[in-house]
């Protein structure tokens, strides 16, 4: 007997539901849920802008009021896609104007956004109220001062990791007079050496909601204390360059409008730190939980003295400088660590410029309990000390290590890291995210493919043998969403006798590989619902021998079909590629 | 090269899982069977009980203790044998391959992927010799922050407007090309971050490995958009950065 519920009480039910994977799962029971589901779906995550066409989008979800896209692939970050490649958000922002005029939020990460696009939006959403753009570029201040005028309901303006291009800063007083609704705002990434610090002032002073304020490198050190005290409620501040002449009346005026901040739970920032002013930050540092120092050119004394003031961290970015024995002071302070990354200070040095070494990993991950993210550069690694980490610590989600010299062996034995990287993820039953280095053959792959079950994210560089270490991942890895390879000796083997595997995938990125343009025609012909894109800034695959390995291979899966929006360099495989090419 | 077709594209349902082979590969005693390149590789048993990283037979008694359990008689079995990976209700085809996994050794002379094998260590450096590009993975702003010199001096007196007004990310890229006379790779250095001569000359010799004793022996040339080539001491900075095309580190001769 049939029975269900009125579709209203279902709809409350769903509404409950936020994640996009339980969403999507609560569309396939039945075509009823999936009826209902999709007119009461508030936000849209879309993982590749290329899988699903704006108005695909728009016919499945009438009534979103938030969405996210992220356009190129993750080695993007690292110069590896050339400048023009795609990831064009203006044809999502033209079908969204016409369709959503009640449109809140948007989240872009690594897509190319014009100042068209932000005037477009400025323009066509009354009510929008949060612009996120992470690793963003094709814009500048003057599409911010559009936003700026227009959005009088904004809450949120991030603009993390972009690339703008400053032609003013007089764009932050395009804000009106009579706006007061900012809640965030992170202008870290802007270049201009002139902002308008009484504009900023202004805002800053009139936005009583404001909690989360980064500012940029040019705010100098002596205007913080000002912006500080008009903003004592904030939760989250990124300083400016973080040095000054050592000046007692600017060092206690900085104190000062620091013990004013009460709510204060994460700093960053601190550009061309002076440690003659850092323990101005001391009295805020028992309540921080978050403490960006990435970009804090300081020596391990001092930054040990400011770890230790921070019982209560839980996540900690910082340059190499802290060195071993400075995340051994972390291990024993800071019982509540769960994130840590450390960045390399001098990446292209031949030789180890500060002490730090898979030491510190290991104290760090023997000391902290709840350390389940990391990411860690360094110059040596040994099978022992992954083997003491995966042991120590099996509640790791997230590892990425970066051995800085590729195919570096263990130091102590000389051999390969496979052992060191299969206890990691025979250990580490929950991982999701591994980024590996070091010298590795093929046999760390098959560990990787037996025991990652639950590894969704794998990048690989300069590893293994042969198709066997590529086909271990593909065949074993039963929650992969996303692989990026670079300089594998992978060919096509593996990827053929696993292409319907890349269906299952969000993508599979490989450059440098051995996969040859014949391999990849026939998986664009084979495949139609995979778009096989080959990157080539050599010129055309098909002036060269059909066994000629392609220079980069981008494999994802879309319901889309190819694009039409792709550069000279950079070919689609489809089923017409075998006649056409 | 020749691509088998394990099999023509199956019509929308699905696949019976039994008719591919390619599932076999986990059957290790197949893969015994096989020449060298399938030697077979016992997993990794890591018990509770001290730091008993097995000793792998084709590889040499690494440092830590061993247990005496060894080889792959124990050996825990891939689980996806047991379960299938795929969503059935998504209505992808099982196992679709479009190469049967033959499990060969790679020895055909002509299986392009050998020669690939070959040349993809000299994958790393790109024909153009332009070094490694995208390594080590670091995004390009942290970068720019890290040749800075950590413990100031001049650098934390100055005012935060840098010429290229670096607070994030230059717009334009900055990257020039460097070469060492008698070196064949090139490398790529970020001009955005150095302000002096004295900045550029030590990371350039860092990055070449020359040693403080050594720095005597090279001098720094640059080409200029007109295609001459001078020497870069020569000139103000500003007017050096401004028409430097690519640098070349030089041996100077007496």
């Amino acid at each position: 007997m049939a029975f269900s519920f009125p579709d209203e009480v279902l709809e409350h039910v769903f509404s409950f539901i936020q994640s996009d994977k339980d969403r999507n799962a609560v569309s396939m029971v039945c075509k009823s849920w999936y009826e209902i589901e999709r007119w009461c779906r508030r936000k849209v995550f879309v993982g590749n802008c290329y899988a699903v066409s704006p108005r695909m989008v728009i016919r499945r979800f009438p009534e979103f009021r938030s969405i996210e896209l992220k356009g190129k692939p993750h080695f993007a970050d690292f110069n590896l896609v050339p400048d023009g490649w795609g990831g064009y958000v203006f044809p999502w922002i033209e079908e969204m104007a016409g369709a959503y005029p009640w449109l809140e939020e948007i989240r872009l990460k690594r897509m190319v956004v014009t100042d068209e696009s932000l005037e477009l939006i400025a323009k066509s959403f009354k009510n929008f109220k949060v612009l996120v753009l992470s690793s963003c570029e094709g814009f500048s201040t003057d599409g911010l001062a559009a936003i700026a005028a227009s959005c009088k309901n904004l809450k949120e303006l991030d603009l993390r990791d972009c690339e703008v291009d400053d032609l003013s800063a007089h764009w932050l007083s395009h804000f009106p007079e009579t706006y007061t609704s900012l809640v965030s705002l992170n202008i870290s990434c802007l270049g201009s050496d002139e902002v308008s610090f009484s504009a900023l002032e202004r805002l800053v002073g009139r936005c009583t909601n404001l909690k989360t304020l980064r500012l940029n490198r040019a705010v100098p050190l002596d205007k913080i204390s000002n912006i500080l005290r008009h903003a004592p409620q904030l939760v989250e501040f990124g300083t400016g360059t973080y040095t000054a002449d050592v000046r007692p009346d600017v060092y206690s005026d900085l104190a000062g409008a620091f013990s004013s901040c009460k709510e204060l739970k994460s700093l960053s920032g601190f550009w061309d730190v002076v440690p003659d002013y850092l323990p101005a930050i001391y009295p805020v540092c028992s309540k921080l939980t978050s403490l960006n120092l990435s970009y804090a050119t300081i020596q391990s004394p001092d930054l040990i003295k400011l770890v230790s003031h921070c019982p209560n961290l839980q996540r900690l970015l910082v340059l190499d400088y802290i060195e071993d024995s400075g995340l051994e002071v972390l291990a024993s302070s800071c019982k509540d660590l769960q994130e840590l990354r450390v960045f390399p200070s001098d990446p292209f040095g031949a030789e180890p410029n500060v002490s730090l070494t898979e030491q510190g990993l290991v104290a760090v991950s023997l000391g902290c309990p709840k350390l389940q993210s990391v990411l860690y550069f360094c110059r040596r690694m040994s099978n022992e000390a992954l083997v003491t980490i995966a042991r120590n610590r099996p509640n790791f989600t997230r590892f990425r290590l970066c051995i800085i010299e590729p195919k570096t062996a263990d130091y102590l034995t000389l051999e390969p890291l496979d052992v060191g990287f299969g206890a990691i993820v025979q250990y580490c039953k929950d991982l999701k995210r591994l980024s590996l280095s070091g010298l590795l053959t093929d046999r760390v792959f098959e560990y990787i493919g037996t025991y990652a079950k639950k590894l969704e994210m794998l990048s690989v560089a300069f590893a293994g043998d042969s198709d066997l270490g590529l086909h271990h991942v593909l065949s074993g890895c039963e929650s992969l969403r996303k692989l990026e390879i670079r300089d594998c000796p992978f060919g096509d083997k593996a990827l053929l006798a696993n292409a319907a595997k890349l269906e299952t995938m969000r993508s599979l990125w490989m450059s440098s590989c051995a996969v040859s343009f014949a391999a990849c025609k026939l998986l664009g012909q084979k495949m139609p619902r995979l778009n096989v894109e080959v990157i080539d800034e050599r010129g055309p695959p098909d002036s060269r021998p059909e066994n000629c390995p392609v220079d980069k291979l981008y494999i994802y899966r879309s319901i889309a079909g190819p694009r039409c929006d792709m550069p000279p360099f950079v070919w689609t495989m489809d089923e017409d590629s075998g006649l056409r090419l | 090269m020749e691509l088998q077709l394990g099999l023509a594209l199956p019509p929308p349902p699905l696949i019976p899982i039994e008719t591919f082979d390619l599932n076999s590969y986990g059957n290790y005693e197949t893969r015994e069977a096989l020449g060298s390149n399938a030697s077979s590789w016992p997993l990794l048993k890591l018990g509770p009980a001290g730091n008993d990283i097995n000793n792998i037979h084709h590889h040499n008694s690494s440092s830590s203790s061993s247990s005496s359990s060894g080889g792959g008689a124990g050996c825990k079995k891939r689980s996806f044998d047991e379960a299938p990976f795929f969503d059935e209700k998504r209505n992808v085809p099982k196992t679709l391959h479009l190469l049967l996994w033959t499990n060969q050794p790679n020895d055909e002379d002509d299986d392009p992927s050998n020669v690939l094998h070959e040349n993809s260590s000299s994958a790393i450096f790109k024909n153009d010799g332009e070094g490694l590009v995208g390594w080590p993975p670091v995004k390009t702003w942290r970068k720019k922050v890290h040749h800075q010199i950590p413990n100031g001096g001049a650098e934390n007196n100055r005012l935060p407007a840098v010429e290229n007004g670096i607070g994030g990310r230059a717009s334009k890229s900055t990257y020039v090309k460097v070469k060492m006379e008698g070196v064949p790779i090139a490398r790529k250095i970020d001009l955005s971050v150095h302000h002096s001569f004295d900045g550029l000359t030590n990371t350039l010799m860092r990055m070449f490995g020359i040693s403080d004793g050594n720095r005597k022996i090279f001098k720094l040339t640059y080409q200029d958009r007109e295609g001459d080539w001078l020497l870069a001491e020569d000139v103000p900075w500003r007017t050096f950065i401004r028409s430097l095309k690519c640098l070349k580190l030089i041996r100077s001769r007496g």
